[in-house]
């Protein structure tokens, strides 16, 4: 069964925990700019934090963009052939997503291989904003959301022994024009 | 000894005078007695302060800036984002500090640097520009003057090209010289107090540009990991835990109130009718939309707020926390959470300090209630409790330094003067205004502001928890020795460059930490060891603050605290016994070796 690293953006805090796990996975140092996972805040309009992190695409650009054949796809994982890569870093900017980096002490460009199965920054996202999720599984909050979307919260006062107090129900069926 | 890790032993010294920036080697010897940090910044400002014969003034170009986080910050272990501020205080005009979380620290170590340090003033509106390894520019950027802080974010990362960017960054009241200006950084993280934004307005300094990417030096990286395993674990399991991750400091304003200590009307009371209006609970249930955290933090204690309807419609604020609420809220009778919003925001615009601000509204508000301020004095416009159109419009004047404002911008010291009254009604110690813990009904919360070293801030120690649960019956020994042990090991904190909210809140045991440094530079340090160092800082910035001119005479309780009981509430009636706090006073600086008047030793300074 294939799995997918799954971003959720709306609970992530930006603390940047999992850039540092990431990179001292990999390279045993203790710099988050050696991360194959960043996290990019916009702020105030739109707020957002996102970790950007590699899709582990199945018709990866990545590997279209690469001139020698230094990239395939294999259980799930686009990986980089370092015996082969020639660190012309066109993948970098082939991402569609941003998710290949670079660091000046690199050789080679720095991307996600989910740590074999388990990827560290999962296991240590303190918000649980990154998960590794079954990709059946891809697109059933979506799915939930579209359902209720369909019902419409309504709040109503009422009044108990003279003191103001609102309730909130969910009514089904299209709003009345 | 060279330590094996902790420190790149450089720091950056820029003076904006002479338009120079270099690299300098920092001393085996500075960095084993000042540890980082706060300890840095004290050291460098006590050696600039000889260098000018203790005569400086605060806006003066010879004023040293120091930024320094410390030789934990940026490492793997809980909440390591927090980076110093230091200078002399342009709101007490002594020793003065406020840090600032995010990850502006972080960069800047990862620019390889220890600290940096800033003197004298650019002849025109610079920003200075550390990219990594290569040599810092000061680059003029008049097309700054005026913005705020948050725009100047922006517009610099646009300048630039870059996102990767870190800035620190003061808004226009930061350019006006308000007393209590902030530096906002990593869009709406503050070193809010004693007026640091001011400092660097005085030196035509919009901006701290860094992006860095170095390795951090860390002698024991895997003993790091396994430290921080069971300290993340602990705070995981704590069972306040999920309350800090979904309301952070929020959730004190509840029990404040509870308590009996939330600042209301200008400390008039201590128990808010609208409490329930400006709590956590009201914050999740209709504002809240994200979290934000420091660097390397699980708490994420940083709320993003979104005003949804009514007439601040739109208005995104990173907060507030428990400070700027209840400053903002309670503080001046205001039982609108949407206007709290809108004035933490404006704050954080203009770039002053919400405590500060929140602090002498109130005072001003009380002040025409009751005559002390004329309605010419307030230029024509009254202003009540609660009524937030005339407190958004105070806030813009003081940042402005329209009006009264420009009165108001000088800071509790300038207030006092042109009205003496004042004094009665304004809370601060040194000429800082109190932060929002009411210290009569905790004596040792009333000495802990009033020895603080940068004034009525509950940063040195916050001790009235701890007090209002099991101090009923301590003697004033032992409240002595709690102030002092909080001025020992939270300033310990500021030095090593993390933040001190997982010890205070969650418990977190502070002899990680002895552990956490142990390994970071390979030399074997006990909590002991590190307690003694940041000691002998607190002396040190007890002499500079003596150099300054203050003494006992300075360490004083606020009027209100004294003279004035709590009106409301369950600690109605309650104030401090003048003549108790006296003694209290002389046995502190008895337990501290200081003499009569809070003077420490002169021969101490050899230590220096």
């Amino acid at each position: 069964m294939s799995k997918k690293l799954t971003v959720i953006p709306e609970k992530c805090s930006g603390c940047k925990l999992c850039e540092l796990a990431c990179a001292i996975k990999h390279f045993g140092v203790n710099n988050p700019k050696k991360s194959a996972v960043r996290v990019l805040v916009t702020y105030p309009h739109p707020v957002v934090r996102m970790p950007i992190v590699c899709s582990q695409c199945k018709k990866p650009p990545c590997e279209d963009a690469c001139p020698v054949g230094a990239i395939s796809r294999s259980d799930g994982v686009v990986k980089i052939d370092e015996d082969v890569c020639i660190s012309c870093f066109r993948c970098v900017e082939a991402c569609p997503f941003g998710a290949v980096y670079v660091h000046d002490d690199c050789t080679f460009p720095i991307k996600c291989d989910l740590c074999g199965g388990d990827p560290e920054c999962v296991k240590q996202c303190p918000k649980s904003a990154l998960l590794l999720l079954p990709e059946y599984s891809l697109g059933s909050s979506n799915r939930l959301n579209n359902v209720l979307s369909y019902s419409q919260m309504k709040e109503i006062e009422y009044s108990e022994e003279g003191e103001v107090k609102t309730i909130r129900y969910a009514e089904i069926g299209k709003e009345e024009l | 000894m060279t330590l094996k890790g902790g420190y790149f032993r450089k720091y950056l010294h820029c003076d904006l005078s002479a338009g120079t920036c270099e690299r300098l080697p920092l001393s085996d010897e500075i960095i084993a007695k000042y540890i980082g940090g706060r300890g840095f910044g004290a050291k460098m400002v006590w050696d600039n302060l000889k260098a000018h014969d203790f005569k400086i003034d605060p806006l003066g170009p010879e004023n040293l800036l120091v930024i320094a986080p410390g030789p934990l910050t940026g490492v793997y272990l809980p909440a390591s984002g927090k980076t110093s501020f230091v200078s002399i205080s342009p709101a007490t005009g002594l020793y003065g500090d406020s840090s600032m979380g995010g990850s502006f620290g972080v960069e800047l170590r990862q620019a390889g640097l220890d600290f940096l340090s800033v003197t004298g003033a650019a002849p025109e509106l610079s920003i200075l520009f550390i990219d990594d390894d290569e040599e810092a520019k000061i680059i003029p950027m008049p097309q700054l003057k005026g913005k705020s802080c948050l725009e100047t974010e922006g517009i610099i990362k646009k300048h630039l090209g870059s996102n990767d960017v870190h800035v620190a960054a003061i808004g226009v009241a930061g350019e006006n010289l308000v007393r209590f200006a902030c530096v906002n950084g990593d869009w709406s993280r503050n070193a809010g107090r004693t007026g640091i934004g001011a400092v660097m307005g005085s030196k035509n300094l919009k901006a701290i540009v860094v992006r860095g990417e170095a390795d951090l030096p860390v002698a024991d990286l895997d003993s790091v990991i396994q430290e921080t395993e069971k300290a993340m674990r602990y705070m995981r399991e704590h069972k306040f835990f999920h309350v800090w991750q979904q309301q952070g400091l929020m959730s004190v304003i509840e029990y404040a109130n509870t308590q009996g200590i939330l600042p209301t009307c200008n400390f008039k009371a201590t128990v808010f009718q609208g409490h329930d209006k400006i709590n956590g609970e009201t914050m999740l249930d209709r504002y809240k939309i994200g979290d934000s955290a420091c660097f390397m933090c699980p708490m994420s204690c940083g709320n993003i707020c979104l005003v949804k309807n009514g007439k601040y419609t739109g208005t995104v604020t990173e907060g507030p926390e428990y400070e700027s609420c209840a400053m903002l809220g309670s503080n001046l009778g205001v039982d609108k959470f949407d206007a709290v919003l809108e004035a933490n925001r404006l704050c954080d615009e203009y770039g002053i300090d919400t405590i500060s601000t929140g602090g002498i509204i109130g005072a001003i508000i009380e002040g025409y209630e009751s005559g002390v301020v004329s309605l010419e004095d307030l230029d024509g416009s009254e202003i009540s409790w609660n009524d937030d159109g005339a407190i958004m419009e105070l806030i813009r004047k003081i940042a402005q330094r329209e009006g009264i404002g420009d009165t108001l911008a000088n800071g509790a010291k300038a207030i006092i003067e042109r009205w003496p009254e004042m004094d009665k009604l304004l809370l601060q110690v040194k000429g800082l205004e109190q932060s929002a813990y009411d210290s009569r009904v905790g004596a040792s919360m009333g000495l802990a502001y009033a020895t603080s070293d940068i004034g009525a801030h509950h940063t040195r120690a916050w001790t009235i928890a701890k007090e209002i649960e099991e101090g009923a019956n301590w003697t004033p020994r032992q409240k002595v020795d709690l102030v002092i042990y909080h001025q020992t090991l939270r300033p310990l904190f500021d030095m090593l460059g993390v933040c001190r909210l997982p010890w205070i809140e969650l418990g977190l045991n502070e002899r990680h930490y002895e552990k956490f440094y142990s390994y970071v530079t390979g030399k074997e340090t006990t909590l002991e060891d590190l307690l003694a160092l940041s000691n002998v800082i607190y002396s040190l910035t007890r002499r500079i603050n003596v150099h300054m001119g203050a003494t006992r005479k300075d360490d004083t309780l606020p009027y209100k605290v004294r003279e004035a009981p709590i009106l409301t509430g369950p600690n109605a009636g309650k104030k401090l016994d003048a003549q108790e706090f006296d003694k209290m006073l002389s046995l502190y600086y008895e337990v501290r070796g200081w003499d009569e008047n809070g003077v420490p030793p002169a021969e101490m300074e050899a230590l220096f």
